[in-house]
């Protein structure tokens, strides 16, 4: 789990060109989307519904789905964990 | 239309350089984009999506807004020949080499008018804003657009042009025989202008002339001349371009040679279909420096159909 947060962070970072942080400023419950967190906007939305389908195979296509999937790391490793299973 | 503010972002030392026009040489061809520290004038959220093209325009108005004292401007509008190359290049390659979902980012600011949108999302302005993309005569249909708003009440616009050098340009190029001598470029001009004159105002544009499928150039600067009432011996700089190595309009500028000092800015500047707008900045910047010059002439003729001819005056004149 640990290393597919990892992954996930890294691959957050190249897709979405977050040129001033690094995998260890990334907090596993940092908010993505909110000012006090990451900061990310409504095209970083799109851009993780891609990345998640680039990289992990999985298709967000429930909007309230991927609402609570992309709160957070965690959330979106625990949702990764739970399409896969 | 009086400008009040002007900065380029381009590959000379003209970005917050006052005088720049006394100390550039000719362009070499290995040389690069002067890029500011684009940090200091773009919030990080939005500047990590921009392209070159984005950054150098972005960057270049807000510093001419801050010149000119000026929050908001009554309009953005922006003139481009090739719009925002590098992210077209990259949505393209996403389009040929991914499967799937495609990356936003790129299409959306594939675009041309994605740099007068993101001039205008940087600075929360609602106002007018419009692009320009015709070819070599882009920032002037820019600047003739920023003269008619200025009549219907608009008051300090940003007037500017961009134009982004990608390498598969070069390729082209090559492919299509064209001189090994080009040297293409990247480069950002941008002007604030206002109605009336006020204590900082730079120059005048006097007046802007577009002429497509143009037969005789020689003719269409008599015209303009006579249209503005003045004699060639009274023009005391011409800066103009010339298509490639045709000479068309170097042979044109001959006239002038009695009475006029006369500047080729494709070779200071390089080559991007906007490369008139740098002109203007040289032309405000001579003006603001020498005061023996009062009146420039900028010919640009770029692409052989194409003829844009624009007027600055020394405030005085």
């Amino acid at each position: 789990m640990d290393s597919l947060k990892e992954d996930l962070k890294k691959h957050i970072i190249e897709q979405l060109n977050l040129e001033d942080l690094t995998v260890s400023d990334i907090d596993d419950d940092a908010l993505l989307f909110s000012a006090d967190g990451i900061g990310l906007d409504s095209i970083d939305a799109l851009e993780l519904i891609v990345l998640m389908e680039k990289y992990y195979g999985i298709q967000v296509t429930n909007p309230d789905e991927g609402k609570v999937a992309f709160l957070s790391i965690n959330t979106m490793a625990d949702y990764i964990e739970k399409k896969r299973a | 239309m009086y400008i009040t503010a002007a900065s380029t972002i381009s590959h000379q030392p003209t970005f917050k350089n006052a005088g720049f026009s006394k100390l550039i040489e000719p362009l070499k061809t290995d040389s690069e984009l002067i890029s500011p520290n684009f940090k200091d004038y773009i919030d990080a959220g939005l500047l990590r999506r921009m392209s070159k093209i984005l950054r150098m325009s972005v960057t270049a108005a807000k510093d001419c807004l801050q010149q000119a004292g000026v929050d908001q401007p009554g309009a953005i509008i922006v003139g481009t020949g090739l719009g925002c190359l590098q992210d077209t290049e990259k949505f393209l390659n996403n389009f040929l080499t991914i499967e799937g979902l495609l990356p936003p980012t790129s299409f959306i600011q594939s675009t041309h008018n994605t740099i007068a949108g993101q001039i205008s999302l940087s600075i929360g302005n609602h106002g007018y804003n419009m692009t320009h993309t015709q070819n070599t005569l882009s920032f002037e249909h820019a600047l003739i657009d920023a003269g008619l708003l200025l009549v219907e009440g608009n008051d300090n616009i940003i007037v500017g042009a961009a134009d982004e050098y990608i390498e598969i340009l070069g390729e082209i190029g090559e492919k299509l025989s064209a001189n090994p001598a080009i040297n293409l470029t990247s480069g950002a001009s941008f002007f604030v202008v206002s109605k009336d004159q006020s204590g900082n105002s730079i120059a005048k544009i006097k007046d802007v002339v577009t002429v497509g499928l143009v037969q005789d150039i020689n003719v269409s600067i008599e015209n303009f001349l006579t249209n503005n009432t003045l004699e060639e011996s009274e023009i005391d700089l011409v800066l103009y371009s010339d298509f490639v190595d045709s000479g068309l309009v170097s042979d044109v500028v001959k006239r002038f040679e009695n009475s006029s000092e006369a500047i080729n800015y494709t070779n200071l500047v390089g080559i991007y279909p906007s490369n008139s707008s740098f002109a203007l900045h040289y032309a405000a910047d001579r003006i603001q420096n020498n005061n023996k010059i009062k009146t420039v002439l900028i010919i640009n003729g770029l692409n052989r159909i194409n003829l844009g001819l624009t007027l600055i005056q020394s405030i005085e004149a």
